[in-house]
């Protein structure tokens, strides 16, 4: 299997794609593949890692031109795989040479400046968090608060987000409007919303609501499709509306 | 240019993050972590972490539970503190807004977990690290804690008496840099990746417990190494205990389920160690497929009951060894899961070194002894993290500030050494000293465990060290140079190797998870004693310290 990946010594931009050929094996994951590259053909190549299993939301990048945690791809899969998410210019430029029949495209996650390769700064997606000022505010007190497990389940998609960033990299608003929070934020802030634990609620809901925020959401649903972890934070977007 | 912080953290978990939370309001912290914080092995803790908060249950009765699981190697002292605290801990999380999962009644739900007399772990689905880890995380955004991201610490410096600060590179840029400090707090969890076999982080790779191996302060019961009876095939990502709640069965080459011979009334059910020894039987015994592993077979429970008890497993499967456990059995094998030992301190989390500190996964106060009970090593980051941000507070206060020239000195060497690393043209392979270093590991200091296979394993791993002397990576950048990382790691995993090897093969005992072949007993005589590993000059030796015992007598372990 051959993998072509985009490169990018100083960041910035993609500079040119390099050609590897992959010794396949069963169960071998896009991550997998990555590491097989670094440590037997090309040490200079750089990606983000840790848990290796869909759980830490370090591995997010464009496989094939649809944002995948590469180390829950398996190599085997990609070719037949399809989000069908709504067409915007980095999913939809190919690079000249590219064979999708034989070869794995890899590219940086989408709507993010490129640091080197593969790795890309989410400085914006984070200050988000910190600017819709996404936590709670504990008030003192020494006994658990109450909640049905009917409440519980209200939140449970929500809470079930590893912040990875797709749903940034695969939003068309996030890639025209610089300024937009992105999908995650926004969900996290319905999360917040609707935790019945929470005595200040509408607060989030608030700043969700600013300019910025969810009246930028187009309601275009990529996020919904491409979404490793089933938040679905469009559904949460329309809510807030 | 050196930063300067009044206490630096290295390592940005659950542990670390709780240390800088109690320090921030009141002192001048900064936390280094070489992944954002939220990548952190924390995030894939799944089962629950344990609080006597039931009617019936009590602090006492969870501080038994964890002395015995421990095989009596815990230190009692430290124990009470884990067991008294653990309810406000988890109320405190609970308070921050960690989303438990809940009782009809609305409190916190608690299921019962191995080893436990009472259903006492606290849980949020399979999912409770990655919940707890987001909250306490947000905690410190809106504390403002300062968080160097994406920097690979490299070194501690010291001078005769105190830790005064570290090296670190920062990883966008390829720079070393110098960073001083009244105190340092050794964050950097557990060190699984020492094993090919492993359901830890790729990242968990012990550089906290090496560097400070390296600064003269001991690492203690190294050799305790917790091993999971069933993880995936080629990733060893866990398959919780849960499949063989459910019904799963374990199936040799033969087509029999071989835990017939091993445990015939509890079967698959047996407690992890047996099961764990059982597996690893079979396949040396030549009764695995391609030699490797054993089926987990779900098929006989259908199609319905897998999607509507198993999905996550089955999700697994899929995603991660192309297999679908409806249609086919999952390949599993037993694997590295969790590292007892760690940095030596006593119940405040302090070192041999003034200044110095250990905390969470990297640090042995000890309060899981020869072997942790599930639920407890979340509980003590969480735990500890108060506690140790106590002591350094205090230690603050009267701390003054040392001489920063051997920093700088030290940064020179650093970048030396890793120039030295980069510019090599050719050599060693870091990938293939690795592979060498982890199977030996796997082979033979293992589940099972002989003297003679634990003196080839060291004669291996030795001669890594030798090739890691020429390693050469091939053509890489400064920037993000990944390999650059995994090689640092890399030499600290063949330190921490050693540590573990020559662990096991002093202690001629079987205690908890640590089970010789040679000495199948307990011998509380001789080793009712923890394992100190010192290093010197370059060279390890052993020494052993007492166990601080408590209420609880020591008595066999038996279930
Ligand atoms: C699959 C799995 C499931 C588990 N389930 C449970 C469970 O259900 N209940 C339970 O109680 N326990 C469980 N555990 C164990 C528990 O998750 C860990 O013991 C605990 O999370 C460790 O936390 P920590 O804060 O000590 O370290 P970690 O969370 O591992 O954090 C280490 C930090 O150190 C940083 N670091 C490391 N090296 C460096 C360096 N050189 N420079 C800078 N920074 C560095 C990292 O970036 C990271 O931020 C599980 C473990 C595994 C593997
Ligand atoms: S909502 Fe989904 S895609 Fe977006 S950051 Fe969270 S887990 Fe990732
Ligand atoms: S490495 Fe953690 S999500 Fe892929």
């Amino acid at each position: 299997m051959m993998f072509r990946i985009a490169r990018s010594r100083e960041g910035g931009e993609i500079n040119h794609y390099d050609l590897y050929k992959i010794q396949t094996r069963k169960g071998m994951t896009v991550l997998d593949a990555l590491f097989q590259i670094q440590d037997k053909m090309d040490a200079s190549l750089s990606f983000r890692y840790s848990c290796r299993g869909a759980v830490c939301g370090s591995c997010a990048m464009l496989i094939n031109k649809e944002p995948r945690l590469a180390c829950r791809t398996q190599v085997s899969m990609v070719i037949d795989q399809s989000m069908k998410l709504k067409p915007f210019p980095p999913i939809i430029e190919v690079p000249h040479g590219w064979d999708k029949e034989t070869e794995i495209l890899i590219e940086p996650l989408p709507n993010f400046p490129i640091l080197k390769d593969l790795v890309v700064d989410m400085t914006k997606f984070f200050d988000a968090l910190e600017e819709l000022k996404l936590w709670e505010s504990p008030t003192d007190g020494d006994e658990t608060r109450i909640q049905s497990p009917k409440d519980r389940k209200k939140i449970e998609r929500y809470v079930n987000c590893i912040l990875c960033a797709i749903c940034f990299g695969s939003c068309p608003v996030n890639y025209e409007k610089e300024e937009y929070l992105g999908p995650a934020a926004l969900a996290k802030a319905w999360r917040f919303n609707q935790d019945t634990r929470n005595p200040d609620a509408k607060k989030y809901l608030e700043s969700a609501q600013q300019p910025k925020g969810t009246p930028m959401c187009d309601l275009i649903m990529n996020c919904v499709k491409a979404c490793p972890k089933g938040v679905a934070p469009g559904g949460a977007i329309r809510k807030m509306k | 240019m050196v930063h300067e912080h009044d206490v630096i953290i290295v390592g940005a978990g659950l542990a670390g993050l709780r240390v800088a939370i109690e320090l921030v309001k009141d002192f001048d912290v900064a936390i280094l972590t070489k992944v954002h914080p939220l990548r952190s092995h924390s995030v894939a803790a799944q089962g629950g972490i344990n609080a006597a908060m039931g009617e019936n249950d009590s602090w006492e009765t969870h501080a038994f539970d964890t002395v015995k699981g421990a095989d009596y190697l815990a230190d009692q002292d430290a124990v009470e503190i884990l067991t008294r605290e653990a309810p406000i801990t988890v109320i405190e999380n609970e308070r921050w807004g960690t989303a438990f999962s809940r009782k009809e009644d609305g409190t916190i739900a608690q299921r019962p977990f191995g080893g436990a007399g009472f259903p006492r772990t606290c849980y949020t689905a399979d999912r409770t690290g990655h919940n707890l880890l987001h909250t306490t995380f947000e905690q410190a955004m809106r504390l403002g804690v300062k968080i160097y991201e994406e920097y690979f610490v490299t070194s501690l410096v010291r001078n005769e008496s105190h830790v005064v600060g570290l090296t670190a590179m920062e990883i966008s840029s390829g720079e070393v840099l110098g960073f001083a400090a009244k105190a340092v707090v050794i964050a950097t969890g557990g060190f699984g990746r020492v094993y090919a076999r492993s359901t830890n982080a790729l990242i968990n790779t012990g550089d906290g417990c090496a560097i400070s191996l390296r600064a003269g302060v001991p690492l203690k019961d190294m050799e305790f190494i917790q091993f999971h009876p069933t993880t995936l095939f080629g990733s060893s990502i866990l398959m919780s205990e849960g499949v063989r709640g459910e019904g799963g069965y374990l199936i040799n080459t033969e087509g029999t389920r071989f835990m017939n011979t091993y445990a015939p009334e509890k079967m698959e059910l047996a407690p992890r160690d047996i099961v764990a020894r059982a597996i690893s039987t079979e396949i040396l015994e030549g009764r695995g497929f391609e030699n490797e592993y054993v089926h987990l077979d779900l098929t006989h429970l259908g199609k319905e009951r897998i999607l509507e008890r198993l999905p996550g497993i089955r999700e697994i499967s899929m995603h991660f060894a192309g297999v679908d456990p409806i249609d086919e059995p999952i390949p599993v094998q037993p694997g590295q899961h969790y590292s007892m030992g760690g940095i030596d301190c006593d119940k405040h989390g302090a070192t041999s070194l003034d200044g110095l500190y250990a905390v969470g996964e990297a640090s042995c106060m000890s309060v899981h002894g020869a072997n942790r009970l599930g639920g407890n090593s979340l509980l003590e980051t969480l735990v500890f993290g108060r506690v140790v941000g106590a002591t350094v507070g205090e230690y603050l206060k009267s701390a003054k500030s040392e001489s920063h020239d051997i920093i700088d000195e030290e940064v020179f060497k650093t970048r030396e050494r890793l120039q030295e690393i980069l510019f090599r043209e050719s050599g060693e392979s870091p990938a293939d000293i690795r592979k060498e270093l982890t199977e030996i590991m796997d082979a033979k200091v293992g589940v099972f465990r002989r003297p003679e296979e634990i003196e080839e394993a060291l004669k291996v791993i030795r001669e890594q060290r030798k090739r890691f002397e020429s390693v050469a990576l091939g053509g890489s950048d400064k920037k993000f140079n990944y390999s650059l990382i995994r090689t640092l790691e890399l030499e600290n995993l063949i330190d921490l190797a050693e540590a573990i090897a020559l662990g096991a093969l002093m202690r001629q005992e079987s205690r908890g998870a640590h089970w010789r072949l040679d000495f199948p007993k307990r011998d509380d005589e001789r080793f009712l004693k923890h394992t100190l590993v010192i290093m010197s000059d370059h060279v390890m030796r052993i020494e052993y310290k007492d166990v601080n015992l408590g209420q609880f007598e020591v008595k066999e372990r038996t279930y």
